[in-house]
């Protein structure tokens, strides 16, 4: 398990101080997979580096198994070579004037109490065949593929038995194709292991595919945590709901007429319609709000109007963006442009007139930062 | 490491702290009391003599520039832009041609050109019955000659360097934009390589406002003094008692201008590298084919290689088998003989040799580990203020040789005294030979560093390895391919070095060029030149393992 509180760096480039990571607190169970989510520059990497050891925080507390590792009150701070953390670097760090099979002795040499050559031979070998690389012991280790080296690091990492593993975007060199092998394979063998991990990434698709709980980074603060699912349903501010799959953004007013309707549910004054919205936090009347749907959410509505008069708005598709499995369809409605989804054999003409249904449990109301009220286009996240 | 890297780094601060401080006095060492004052940097400015010192280094150092220009950037377009062929024997032969002594081409020019025995003088006066020698090589002009053909290999390597950085295609650009190849070469070209040229350019010129070797052999035995030769004479007159005060001073203006020339070289390099390509380059770039100007550019590069190296080691060779030196003739090829290489003083010969092997192995030793401290202190490790280190390593480059000579000379005698008698020994070599080549080894080790990725002893940390272990384990096997190459580099410098050692040198101490420096010096030019000729030729199994380490590590070729 890995227990950070309070944990603080800053970096000074010339005189202007940066904060890398502003308080960050988290905790992460035996055998869960963690993830950082965030965009390049939000402190994922180095609040994993500080796990490591490898940057020094300037306060907090880190906790790594049952052993406190570092910790700016009491003084401590365990160098990196012996907090028994398996690591697997972005550049894998496989190093290159050695064998695949001294590239994974290299931990268990340097362990105390040292493994007789025995045990390191039977080790190596079960840390290999964990990543399907028994036969090629001898290999000097650049005469891998980026697959292999990548197995090879993750290997390297694992041969100690270490309380805790940290990946640090292992999948960002691997092109698609094995990358999403890889996906699949990793998060299977720390399942089966039962290894803490903590991995950071900033690709939402890796993050959501592979992890017990995400939590998702910004501006060296975590803005959100919790399953995967929760953070694509339920997010709790725009950042999470633009940068974790794509969104139409609708900005509007909730309206001052509260209905008598269900409970977490309320009207939002839109410049498209107003539409029945989801809302998570209670809502203050007439305050601007920012209304998010997915894409996959919005469908054609039914010709016989079974879908209800509400939340459905009448559009020109201006523009079809064929994905292979989905179309991506553009429609103007108003000043405004949504986006939507749609099985490839749904697809509309373009410039056609169509009627779009948003389901209220779809539409999602977040809080509008700006706090402006209803300024007008619609935007979509990615 | 660190306690390295600090003593390292205030030992080179002591050598020029000791020449500052010493210029505001007089006295000679060992004197009671020093009394302190500005009439050193008074002599300095109003003595006509200084003054025409520091002219004729101003000329000598200018004219080597031109000439090393001359020799070097269009070589360098020519190898990097053009389809000419064999290239890498262009490579190689600039290479070995940098590491060949310069007052070994110096005693050859000597022996062309000299006005009373110079053979090409002597001849035309015989046939032509002239009055006078048609040719000086004893002048500014012929000195700055002899150095800039010396330097030429650098401004090519150099410069090379700048044409292989530039981005290719934005030549190709102009000539989509309807330029011509002439115009594409002055419009973007020339511009773009220029800031690298103009650094190179400066670099050169440092060179040669510092050169000992050229100066020394042809301007010596004629009163023809630049800066280093005037330092040697200020500190080691014949007549009258060395004026440690005076040149103390004199060093410190040079300092001065040396700052001020090292700052303009950064701010060029800097330039530059602004126009060089980020990363490796995906294509070659498409080469001018020379059709027709072929054979000019083989001619060019002839003329520069008999001119540099073939006439001079010839006519070195030539003064080394004749009692007196003379034309070559029937009569004169009866005398020939190897008279002058047995009645070498051997055993001093001998001593000089043995010091510069002891030294040939220690000081790029000794170099490189430090380099390597150097460099990971600065790149590696987050010690507050590690850059000053990396500016105290590039010191010895920016500041001429002599004058760590003269900082070296100063310390010992004012200083240390009997504290720490290294004076005359070889150990005093050892620590400013070692100092000159801090900035080579760091360069060196720097962009070696840079190259591995510091995740690889990041994982090495993180496998249970501690720091000294990761570097044993990791940082240097990884490293040893530079470190190999820089230390034949640093053992073929070491064993050329004569600036250094002629400062500091004593009989206990002799290295093998000071031993051929004081044989010219004391008129035996015969038993120099036989000496010099051992020198190349005890040179040739060095330069062959250097060579091919560098061809190995792929330095030869582009």
């Amino acid at each position: 398990m890995i227990k950070i509180d309070n944990l603080r760096m800053m970096y000074r480039s010339g005189t202007e101080q940066v904060v890398a990571v502003d308080d960050v607190s988290l905790e992460i169970k035996q055998g869960q997979f963690f993830t950082l989510l965030g965009p390049s520059g939000c402190g994922k990497t180095t609040t994993l580096r500080c796990v490591a050891g490898l940057e020094t925080p300037d306060s907090g507390e880190i906790g790594v198994g049952n052993d406190v590792v570092f910790s700016s009150s009491r003084h401590i701070n365990v160098p990196p070579f012996r907090r028994n953390i398996g690591m697997v670097f972005q550049s894998y760090a496989i190093w290159p004037h050695m064998s695949v099979f001294d590239n994974v002795a290299f931990p268990l040499l340097h362990a105390t109490p040292r493994p007789s050559r025995k045990q390191i031979l039977e080790r190596v070998l079960q840390a290999l065949s964990l990543v399907q690389l028994v036969g090629l012991e001898d290999r000097p280790a650049p005469y891998l593929s980026g697959g292999q080296q990548q197995r090879l690091a993750l290997a390297r990492a694992l041969v100690g038995e270490p309380s805790v593993l940290l990946l640090d975007e292992p999948l960002s060199n691997l092109d698609a194709k094995l990358r999403e092998e890889m996906r699949v394979e990793l998060r299977d063998l720390v399942k089966r292991l039962n290894v803490t991990t903590l991995f950071v990434t900033h690709e939402q698709i890796e993050a959501l595919a592979m992890s017990d709980v995400v939590a998702v980074m910004q501006k060296g603060k975590i803005v959100q945590a919790g399953t995967p699912l929760e953070i694509y349903t339920q997010p709790q501010g725009l950042f999470v709901a633009e940068f974790i799959g794509r969104t139409n953004l609708i900005r509007g007013r909730v309206s001052d007429r509260m209905p008598s309707g269900s409970a977490g549910v309320v009207p939002v004054e839109t410049p498209i319609a107003t539409l029945m919205c989801r809302s998570l936090s209670p809502a203050s009347a007439n305050g601007s709000a920012i209304v998010a749907v997915r894409p996959e959410d919005i469908r054609l509505a039914k010709p016989d109007g079974s879908d209800g008069a509400g939340n459905t708005v009448n559009g020109q598709v201006e523009r079809l963006s064929f994905l292979g499995e989905t179309v991506d369809c553009f429609v103007r409605v108003g000043e405004s442009s949504l986006m939507l989804r749609l099985h490839p054999s749904m697809a509309p003409e373009a410039g056609a007139g169509i009627s779009l249904f948003l389901p209220p449990e779809s539409c999602l109301v977040l809080p509008d930062p700006d706090g402006q009220a209803a300024a007008g286009a619609a935007r979509h996240g990615r | 490491m660190l306690a390295v890297v600090l003593v390292v780094a205030f030992v080179i601060m002591a050598h020029l702290a000791v020449i500052l401080w010493l210029s505001f006095t007089d006295g000679a060492p060992g004197a009671d009391a020093l009394r302190y004052g500005f009439a050193n940097y008074t002599e300095v400015f109003t003595d006509s003599r200084t003054i025409d010192v520091l002219l004729n280094t101003l000329g000598f150092s200018v004219v080597s520039l031109v000439v090393a220009l001359f020799f070097g950037v269009p070589a360098a377009w020519l190898v990097e832009r053009t389809d000419f062929r064999g290239k890498t024997a262009i490579f190689t032969l600039m290479t070995i041609g940098l590491l060949i002594p310069g007052f070994a081409t110096a005693m050859g020019w000597l022996f062309l050109l000299h006005p009373r025995i110079g053979l090409l003088n002597v001849w035309l006066i015989q046939t032509f019955q002239l009055s006078g020698a048609p040719f000086n090589i004893a002048t500014v002009l012929g000195m700055g000659w002899v150095q800039g053909l010396n330097l030429a290999p650098l401004s090519f390597i150099m410069t090379a360097a700048v044409f292989r950085s530039m981005d290719p295609t934005l030549e190709e650009a102009a000539q989509m934009n309807r330029a011509n190849l002439f115009s594409t070469l002055r419009r973007v070209t020339m511009p773009l390589a220029w800031p690298g040229i103009m650094a190179a350019s400066i670099y050169i010129f440092t060179i040669g406002f510092a050169a000992f070797d050229v100066p020394a052999i042809i301007g010596w035995g004629n009163r023809i003094f630049t800066f280093s030769t005037f330092l040697y004479l200020l500190v080691n007159p014949q007549d009258v008692l060395p004026r440690y005060g005076v040149a103390a001073a004199l060093s410190t203006v040079v300092m001065v201008l040396a700052a001020l020339l090292s700052w303009w070289y950064v701010r060029m390099q800097r330039q530059s590298r602004r126009f060089a390509v980020v990363g490796g380059r995906a294509y070659r770039p498409k080469l001018v084919p020379l059709g027709g100007w072929l054979a000019t550019a083989w001619a060019y590069f002839a003329v520069y290689f008999i001119l540099s190296k073939l006439v001079p080691i010839l006519l070195l060779g030539w003064a080394s088998l004749l009692p007196f030196f003379q034309l070559p003739s029937a009569r004169a090829l009866s005398f020939v003989s190897l008279g002058h290489y047995f009645s070498l003083p051997w055993d001093l010969a001998l001593r000089g040799i043995g010091n510069t092997a002891i030294l040939m192995i220690l000081v790029p030793t000794v170099t490189l580990l430090i380099s390597v401290a150097f460099s990971w202190i600065v790149l590696r490790s987050k010690i507050p203020g590690r850059s000053a280190f990396d500016f105290i390593a590039f010191l010895p480059h920016a500041v001429p040789n002599v004058i760590f000579g003269i900082g070296a000379l100063l310390l010992t005698l004012y200083v240390l005294q009997q504290a720490l008698p290294i004076y005359g020994t070889i150990w005093i070599l050892l620590i400013v030979f070692t100092i000159a080549r801090i900035s080579y080894g760091t360069r060196m080790t720097n962009s070696g560093l840079i190259q591995i990725h510091p995740e690889l002893e990041e994982s090495a940390q993180m496998s249970g390895a501690r720091t000294l272990s990761s570097m044993r384990r990791i940082l240097l096997p990884l490293l040893t391919p530079t470190l190999l190459y820089a230390w034949l580099w640093v053992a073929l410098m070491t064993y050329r070095e004569l600036t250094l050692a002629v400062i500091l040198t004593s009989s206990g101490n002799i290295t093998f060029p000071v031993v051929i420096w004081s044989l010219w010096l004391g008129g035996g030019l015969g038993q120099a030149s036989a000496l010099a000729m051992v020198m190349l030729f005890l040179m040739v199994p060095i330069t062959a393992v250097y060579w091919m380490v560098a061809r190995r590590q792929g330095l030869l070729t582009n």
